[in-house]
């Protein structure tokens, strides 16, 4: 109960602040809108050729972009919280009685809050230019992909409280970040690749929600891959929210 | 919410120890420290930097757990029951603390819910500190446009928000201007007006000595000294000098005399003066101008050096405050 109510305050709190920096809005906005407008057209040959059967472009496309956004969403809570740590927030924070849990569910919302918005932006574009998904599986898509952002952003925060540094987050962060992504075949399909490449891909989660969003986006909502998706981006979920609990509950400056 | 009514004091602190495992070796920053806060006082923890005091503080307020020792802090194990603790206690941190993308005002009702107190009850409770710290002129402002002042005084309501039993400052007045410092003193005392405890830490020596009901000095991980800062510097002696017209008399002979007399620690010609060390100054100086007199030394001028805290740190540590600020690593590295 208590829980619920402090989970709410602090998205509230978080919401309130990035309504207050509307640059990152903007931002938030305008990358996803850049990729369907320069890097879509690059696909536009590739109509019907291997890995993308049938359709327009962007049924494969614009799914790969979501899941770009959601992780993109929730991959900035490290340095939020770094900056905290050293202005002596979060030890504010962890001398009242609030749940650490819903410390790190604060930001956590707030990213998935960050992700929606710009992704019906993406969706509400795409469509005009012959992205036809099925609109009920796209729905099942948006809450697996907001169980993605919860878990980068949970991670982050985590990564950032116990690295301490900027720029060990920084080069941790974006070390991860391009293979993660790479190996997720979220710009092209991974089907395009060699076995090994997507061997590989097997051990990553994201690898998991693209093909699941691919899936849902045509419509294939009661299937393995899907099913696979969930199972894995939500054990993810909930393993970096207990290690962000934890790394909250030791947070030192 | 006090919870502290039936306990003797606020803080009770017995055997406390803390090494920190660094590159270089284990550090040892609380080597067995005691310490007992009686409720509705203010008592100052005075040392130099890396003494001690803020891992002492930060142990005390449930942000970091002791590797010995007890600490009952508003009648409550801070150990076994954390949580229940949490709700007793208010805490400044020197970092501050608070939102800077928030207003003041969002800030303390945020705080206040974050305690499990009601939506109105929250804001009647703002309203009343931002009366109480003189927040009104900026209390709608976000906090990053705040001077360094009305930071504090903030952070000092967000501590208090929740009416703790013990609040705890951690070098609450560091980087404030006089006015702002003195503005906060007479905050803190009307806290204690009020029944709240107040332990706060510092190296500051006239915040020790001037707003402190009792002090515990710390260095090197230990208390070296508690008391009020009366008791504790009774124990050393004032400094008179007492300059004098050349004349015929032995300034050094004299000295001698009047070291003999009694409450005098001992005395000294330094040139055309002399320097007495006196228990109590008030009653010895009559004996000591009767002295003067009798042997026809002219007196120019007297000056009274009364003992300060400094003094006593001085006098248990082998240093002055001043210069004991970051001991080497050495002094703290153990074996």
């Amino acid at each position: 109960m208590s829980l619920l109510l402090q989970t709410a305050l602090l998205t509230r709190r978080r919401l309130l602040e990035a309504v207050r920096q509307p640059i990152w809005i903007f931002m938030g906005m305008s990358v996803p809108l850049m990729y369907l407008a320069l890097f879509a057209p690059l696909l536009k040959p590739l109509a019907g050729g291997p890995g993308f059967p049938g359709g327009s472009v962007l049924d494969v496309f614009v799914p790969g972009i979501l899941v770009l956004m959601a992780f993109g969403s929730g991959m900035g809570a490290g340095w939020v919280v770094l900056n905290e740590l050293d202005s002596g927030v979060i030890e504010r924070l962890r001398v009242t009685p609030a749940s650490r849990l819903a410390l790190v569910l604060g930001t956590a919302l707030r990213d998935v809050v960050m992700f929606a918005i710009p992704a019906a932006l993406v969706l509400l574009v795409a469509t005009p230019f012959g992205f036809d998904p099925h609109w009920g599986g796209l729905g099942v898509l948006l809450v697996l992909l907001a169980l993605l952002t919860a878990a980068v952003s949970a991670s982050s925060a985590a990564l950032g409280i116990t690295l301490k540094q900027i720029g060990s987050l920084a080069a941790v962060v974006t070390g991860l970040q391009l293979p993660l992504t790479l190996l997720a075949g979220v710009l092209l399909p991974l089907s395009l690749g060699p076995g090994w490449l997507q061997g590989l891909a097997h051990a990553n989660p994201m690898y998991y929600a693209v093909q699941a969003a691919r899936g849902l986006a045509g419509g294939t909502v009661a299937s393995g891959t899907v099913a696979a998706g969930f199972a894995v981006v939500g054990a993810t979920a909930l393993a970096a929210l207990g290690w962000g609990t934890r790394t909250y509950r030791r947070a030192m400056a | 919410m006090t919870g502290a009514g039936a306990a003797p004091s606020a803080v009770r602190v017995t055997g406390l120890r803390k090494a920190f495992q660094s590159r270089r070796g284990r550090v040892e920053a609380l080597r067995g420290v005691d310490l007992s806060v009686a409720a509705g006082e203010i008592y100052g923890l005075l040392g130099p930097n890396g003494a001690g005091k803020t891992t002492a503080l930060r142990i005390l307020t449930t942000l970091m757990p002791a590797d010995a020792g007890e600490v009952v802090v508003a009648g409550l194990d801070v150990r076994r029951r954390p949580a229940e603790v949490r709700r007793h206690i208010g805490y400044v941190g020197q970092l501050g603390g608070a939102d800077t993308a928030a207003t003041g005002r969002e800030n303390l009702i945020l705080q206040g819910r974050l305690y499990g107190m009601g939506r109105v009850e929250t804001e009647r409770r703002a309203t009343e500190l931002i009366d109480l710290l003189d927040i009104g002129p900026f209390s709608g402002r976000i906090v990053s446009t705040y001077s360094g002042g009305q930071r504090r005084r903030l952070e000092v309501a967000l501590g208090i928000v929740h009416r703790p039993a013990v609040l705890f400052l951690d070098e609450p007045t560091l980087g404030l201007d006089p006015q702002n410092r003195a503005n906060l003193w007479d905050q803190l005392r009307g806290l204690r007006g009020m029944g709240t405890t107040v332990l706060l830490t510092t190296h500051y020596l006239d915040e020790a000595d001037q707003l402190s009901d009792r002090v515990a000095i710390i260095d090197n991980g230990l208390v070296v000294a508690e008391g009020t800062p009366e008791e504790l510097k009774r124990r050393h002696p004032a400094a008179v000098t007492i300059t004098t017209r050349p004349g015929p008399a032995d300034l050094a002979q004299l000295a001698g005399e009047l070291a003999q007399e009694p409450l005098v620690r001992g005395a000294r010609s330094d040139g055309g003066a002399i320097r007495v060390d006196l228990d109590d100054p008030t009653t010895a100086m009559a004996a000591i101008f009767d002295r003067l007199r009798d042997r026809r030394v002219d007196v120019v001028g007297v000056t009274l050096r009364e003992p300060s805290l400094d003094d006593v740190f001085l006098h248990e540590t082998g240093r002055s405050l001043r210069d004991a600020a970051d001991p080497g690593e050495a002094g703290r590295i153990a074996s």
